[in-house]
């Protein structure tokens, strides 16, 4: 992600400055600028069980620029961003050439999102980073334990070679 | 609610790419060669990683005052990647140095851009709904708001089965589409895609334009269900649209920017779009209505016409179909686009 999503970031902040915030919530922030690939890619959305979102909570923007548009323009821009406004999350989503999907997309990222910030760690989407976070400490364990056991066999075949 | 442990902090955080400002000690030196890059591009040399290069190509685009230089410069380096977009590449592209072909390529590509192309014609491609497609100039560039138009036709489509399902219970024949002015044939393709069994007769009056949309056919594999015409609507007679029985739809994006607004336009579309997939006379209207007096005689009953038309002409429409009785059609709906504009229009033929 770069600076435009920092902006929106700092933005918001902006915005909410007044109110006081849990540490909870900051770091919800924080969270949302690395968000992306890393989950809806996971394959598992359909079993996840998220806030519903209706478009009447939602705003959208899209990064189009002003001027008469359809065929009179041919801006290639097609970032949407889509706020939440009952939470005050947003959205950027540039994933695709297409703004129909990059629309689909950024609605299934403020999903999450905003589960994650309602639900904390009851939210599926927590679970789910928490169980992929798991998996991976587990595979660099065991990476770790073939790295030694290889090391220490090696250092015995040494050992019996210099014996005889 | 607890917070998240610091370990899933430092995971998220180092998953964000390793962003390099190019501070004033880094910034590329512009040589007064290189500063005027419309007559020699010459790449930077060294080890430089893509946000570097996206980076490097604003700044140039800047200079030569290239419209969405950024945005321009991220698409070129992330097709040369692999990737439709920079937000979609990976952490491990972004960190890693490119190679001396890839900054050729980009380079390459860049060049084409600094002369105004636009980057749908320098990339060769672009992406419509859920398919890419060829692109070539001068056939017009499938604009975003067109996808909108797709969905309306979609839904008619389903709207129109359950009304007869429910009715008849008796299986409904695939619908017959004509698509007007089908350019790279973004529409017509996305419709076949978007509904399963439907056949599309779709025409242009631009030789140049049925080649690319038979080529984006055969990238699809859509032989079978689509016929790509080449045919002049506003001379040729309906006769040849016929064969194929009469449609249930008629969509189009016709041209219908007004011809006092032409010579506004951005260079990109001046210079390198055919103008007469733009131009819609003086009042815009002049293909709009050679389509709806056609529509009659093409369409089933009950059958709709969808257009794409510019913000002023719904009520255009309406006055001019109402000065028009012998056609019997009725201006159903106005649709409007993302940016909250009216832009599409739901015609319907009367049955009679």
């Amino acid at each position: 992600m770069s600076v435009p999503s920092l902006l929106t970031f700092t933005f918001t902040l902006r915005e909410r400055s007044a109110a006081i915030w849990r540490p909870w919530a900051q770091r919800t922030r924080q969270l949302s600028l690395s968000w992306g690939p890393l989950l809806w890619a996971a394959g598992k959305r359909s079993s996840f069980h998220l806030v519903e979102l209706t478009e009447a909570e939602l705003k959208e923007q899209f990064v189009r620029g002003d001027g008469p548009g359809g065929q009179a323009t041919n801006k290639t821009s097609n970032c949407v961003v889509l706020k939440h406004v009952p939470s005050g999350i947003v959205v950027k989503c540039h994933q695709t050439r297409s703004v129909e999907k990059n629309r689909k997309i950024a609605r299934e990222i403020l999903q999450e999102k905003v589960d994650l910030f309602y639900k904390g760690e009851d939210s599926d989407v927590f679970k789910e980073i928490k169980a992929s976070e798991k998996k991976k400490q587990e595979k660099k364990r065991r990476a770790k334990e073939n790295l030694e056991r290889k090391k220490h066999f090696k250092e015995m075949l040494q050992l019996e070679r210099e014996q005889t | 609610m607890r917070c998240l442990t610091p370990s899933l902090l430092r995971r998220f955080w180092g998953l964000l790419p390793q962003y390099l400002s190019v501070g004033p000690s880094q910034s590329p030196n512009l040589s007064p060669k290189q500063s005027s890059l419309r007559q020699s591009c010459s790449a930077r040399p060294g080890l430089l990683t893509a946000p570097d290069v996206v980076s490097y190509w604003q700044k140039v685009f800047e200079k030569n005052g290239i419209p969405e230089a950024r945005e321009s410069s991220e698409y070129i380096v992330s097709f040369v990647l692999g990737a439709k977009t920079f937000q979609s590449l990976d952490s491990e592209k972004l960190r890693a140095p490119l190679t001396a072909v890839q900054q050729e390529q980009i380079q390459q590509l860049s060049c084409k851009r600094l002369e105004r192309m636009p980057v749908q014609y320098v990339l060769g491609e672009w992406d419509f709904q859920n398919l890419t497609l060829k692109m070539r100039p001068p056939v017009f560039i499938p604009r975003p708001e067109t996808e909108d138009l797709i969905s309306l036709v979609v839904e008619e489509e389903s709207r129109k089965c359950e009304v007869k399902n429910s009715a008849f219970s008796v299986a409904v024949p695939p619908p017959v589409i004509l698509e007007i002015g089908c350019g790279s044939g973004a529409i017509a393709l996305s419709l076949l895609c978007k509904i399963p069994q439907s056949r599309v007769l779709a025409v242009d009056k631009e030789e140049a334009a049925v080649d690319l949309t038979r080529e984006n056919v055969h990238r699809l594999q859509l032989q079978g269900r689509i016929h790509v015409l080449h045919h002049n609507v506003s001379y040729g007679s309906a006769k040849h649209l016929l064969p194929w029985g009469p449609m249930d739809f008629i969509v189009s994006n016709p041209p219908y920017v007004f011809h006092e607004d032409m010579a506004s336009l951005d260079a990109e579309i001046l210079r390198y779009e055919d103008l007469d997939a733009l131009d819609g006379g003086d009042d815009g209207m002049r293909v709009i209505k050679t389509i709806l007096t056609l529509a009659p005689t093409l369409l089933k009953d009950s059958g709709s016409v969808f257009l794409e038309v510019d913000p002023r002409h719904p009520a255009m429409v309406e006055d001019w179909l109402t000065a028009q009785p012998d056609l019997f059609l009725t201006l159903r709906a106005v649709h409007k686009d993302f940016c909250g504009k009216p832009r599409f229009l739901h015609i319907q033929k009367q049955s009679r």
